[in-house]
């Protein structure tokens, strides 16, 4: 039987990557991995870099790699406001790679406890989350 | 200049202004794509601005202690951000901008100031270099097309340098796009990010169409406290300006393009018709001659 569906709404600086209903959101809060089904509790919470997955239903699911940002749940809508939502075959693989290599080199360099360092640390851990996806996609 | 020279210059100017009317036309088509990128932000920044509403008011409005908005008492070390394209042939736009940051490091030099410059595009990169001023971050590659992503790197190593003291104050300097034909030289100040800036953007969030979830903030599970969540949207903010600033000076570039190929194929087409006229006038007079010669000829032999 088909499950109770509610609005999700994916908004990027660059602009709306999607507006469906969807079945049930899974994705990753600063607290840890959540889902979100219909009629889910008001929420407000800090994302951090992982897959994003929206469920049409029990075996259509469209991905994202999802970048840092937010999201808000309530009156049975859900907005999901991050920096990135690329779709898993628009990844460069070897452009993260290499954004990776440069990330590491950063932590390793820069001042211990430093802006600079947790800096590089955030897009260490972005790149890692992204090439993640990168691999599941098998391409 | 004979027949034969006129009619090749034609020819090559006939050339040169099937190229500039075809970049007017591609930095035309490019400039509704950038008009349509600064549209596409505006969602995204409402948003923001939304969720700072709510999440201050949960965290009971306390936004002091972030580092970005602490101003520095003494501001030895500016960073000033240059804002150019990677391309020329866009009339003053990259020069104006290069002698507003060097007039600005003057000055800030006279109080006895340090300017650290940071670059976007080639022609400011190249520029500075050229003046033995090597910017200490080049961002280049994306004038025409910038991403976000593009934006939170400049404004990352820009907060970085903030909080570890590297630098006491940054600004940024580009052309605000104000029409295809109007550009203006902006400066603005990035940080210290003002107390006014995100007080404003709460009250601007309070008129705004209400969003999910905000009536009854009771309610609200919080992921992690509001506090932290109102932390984290602070440097939003700067990456948002400095997203703001690359997105304007892009449709400004294109705009500066489309005129400046505009008015170079209206002079390509005034040549033509002037080196038409003289190549008339050549053949005119070629034809006069050979008239003469023809009469003079026939009265030799009368």
């Amino acid at each position: 039987m088909a499950r109770a569906t509610f609005q999700v709404e994916i908004l990027t600086p660059e602009g709306e990557v999607f507006n469906e209903q969807v079945e049930m959101l899974s994705t990753r809060t600063a607290v840890g991995s959540i889902g979100v089904l219909a009629n889910h509790t008001p929420l407000l919470g800090l994302l951090e870099p992982t897959e994003l997955r929206l469920y049409r239903s029990e075996s259509e699911i469209v991905r994202f790699a999802q970048g840092e940002g937010y999201i808000q749940v309530g009156e049975n809508r859900a907005l999901v406001l991050v920096e990135e939502a690329i779709a898993p075959q628009d990844l460069d693989e070897q452009d993260l790679r290499e954004k990776l290599r440069v990330a590491e080199a950063d932590v390793a360099s820069a001042e211990e406890g430093s802006e600079a360092q947790r800096r590089a640390i955030r897009d260490r851990r972005r790149w890692q989350a992204f090439l993640e996806v990168s691999g599941s996609s098998g391409g | 200049m004979s027949q034969r020279d006129v009619k090749q210059r034609i020819d090559s100017v006939k050339n040169i202004r099937k190229i500039t009317s075809a970049m007017q036309m591609v930095a035309a088509a490019r400039l509704r794509r950038a008009e349509q990128r600064i549209a596409a932000l505006r969602p995204y920044a409402g948003a923001i601005r939304r969720m700072t509403r709510q999440a201050a008011e949960a965290a009971g409005g306390e936004v002091a202690g972030n580092p970005l908005l602490a101003q520095r008492e003494s501001e030895s070390n500016v960073a000033i951000v240059l804002v150019t394209a990677d391309r020329g042939l866009a009339g003053a736009f990259n020069s104006q901008i290069i002698r507003a940051g060097l007039r600005a490091a003057e000055d800030l030099r006279a109080e006895g100031k340090q300017a650290r410059f940071y670059a976007t595009g080639r022609r400011g990169v190249s520029s500075l270099v050229f003046r033995k001023l090597e910017p200490v971050g080049q961002y280049v590659g994306f004038t025409e097309r910038p991403a976000y992503a593009n934006a939170r790197e400049i404004a990352e190593d820009l907060m970085a340098a903030y909080v570890d003291g590297q630098v006491d104050r940054v600004e940024i300097l580009y052309n605000g796009y104000i029409s295809p034909l109007t550009q203006e030289v902006r400066r603005e100040v990035l940080l210290p990010l003002q107390r006014a800036t995100i007080d404003e953007a709460i009250a601007q969030a309070a008129t705004e169409p209400s969003h999910p979830g905000h009536e009854h903030h009771a309610l609200v599970d919080y992921e992690p406290e509001p506090g932290v969540i109102l932390q984290r949207l602070i440097p939003d903010y700067v990456e948002i300006s400095v997203y703001r600033a690359l997105l304007e000076s892009s449709a400004s570039e294109l705009g500066a393009r489309m005129t400046a190929m505009r008015s170079a194929t209206d002079n390509a087409s005034e040549v033509i018709e002037d080196l038409t006229l003289e190549m008339n006038r050549a053949r005119q007079a070629e034809i006069t001659q050979e008239i003469m010669e023809v009469v003079a000829g026939a009265e030799s032999l009368v």
